[in-house]
């Protein structure tokens, strides 16, 4: 009598996991080294995880594992800046503040300047994008700088904020800068 | 130093050190095959004058922007 049994593919990592049905014969019990071994292999050890089994045992889906990155991932370098200063029922209070603006105008300076010395250096734009890219990437700053301040029944303070978030980024992409630039001689 | 000041954080001097930056770069390099004495002679001199300007330009202009961090009491 042919049983019909489905599984789930244990491989199939995506989306369109398929069932799978097959006749129930004494093969099923049959191992992939040729013995009977139930569910567990008892003559081959496996050392490797199921991740490392899988991605070794599954060429075809994995024709692209060297490929470092995809289109889809760019450098990022976000930031978000928040300042609240609150002041109440006080007087004579200095309060000092960083505009942002010029130092965010001064990072996107640098990094065009870094991807310019990158393609007149490398000159093939595939490869000096590709640098550039990873370059970028490697200061994968994701920042948040919130900054609340609440000043209450004060007299005579000073009060003085840094974005320090921004000034590091700038520090350190002048650095790449000024990296490449004596790598080819130039400083 | 009038009473109660307080500073967020000084910016001056700070960033990753020198020479990881100088490792990261010759690693990226070595990894796309890009050979440093290969770069030097893809460039004419005015292209080389022209970077050189163009950078320290940046560096006067990052000076200015952390002077004007670290001390906005000058401004």
């Amino acid at each position: 009598m042919a049983v019909y049994r489905s599984a789930r593919d244990t491989n199939d990592y995506s989306r369109n996991r398929k069932q799978q049905y097959f006749l129930d014969t004494e093969d099923r019990y049959r191992c992939s080294c040729g013995n009977k071994c139930d569910e567990k292999c008892r003559h081959e050890s496996r050392n490797e995880s199921e991740f490392d089994y899988n991605f070794n045992n599954n060429d075809n889906d994995h024709d692209d594992a060297t490929v470092s990155q995809d289109g889809e991932q760019y450098a990022f370098m976000e930031q978000e800046s928040a300042e609240l200063i609150w002041v109440k029922e006080s007087c004579d209070i200095t309060i000092n503040t960083t505009d942002t603006q010029a130092g965010v105008s001064l990072q996107a300076g640098l990094q065009l300047a870094i991807a310019l010395v990158l393609r007149i250096t490398i000159g093939d734009s595939d490869q000096s994008e590709a640098v550039s890219q990873e370059l970028m990437q490697q200061f994968d700053m994701t920042q948040s700088n919130k900054q609340k301040i609440y000043i209450y029944n004060t007299k005579d303070a000073t009060v003085t904020t840094t974005d320090t978030d921004l000034a590091i980024n700038i520090q350190v992409l002048l650095q790449l800068l000024v990296a490449l630039i004596i790598i080819v001689d130039i400083l | 130093m009038k009473v109660g000041e307080v500073n967020m954080g000084d910016a001056s001097n700070q960033g990753v050190p020198e020479k990881v930056v100088d490792l990261m770069v010759d690693s990226i390099f070595r990894k796309n095959g890009i050979k440093p004495d290969e770069l030097k002679k893809n460039l004419s001199d005015e292209q080389k004058q022209m970077l050189k300007e163009m950078v320290e330009d940046l560096k006067d202009q990052v000076d200015q922007f952390n002077k004007k961090n670290s001390d906005p009491t000058n401004e």
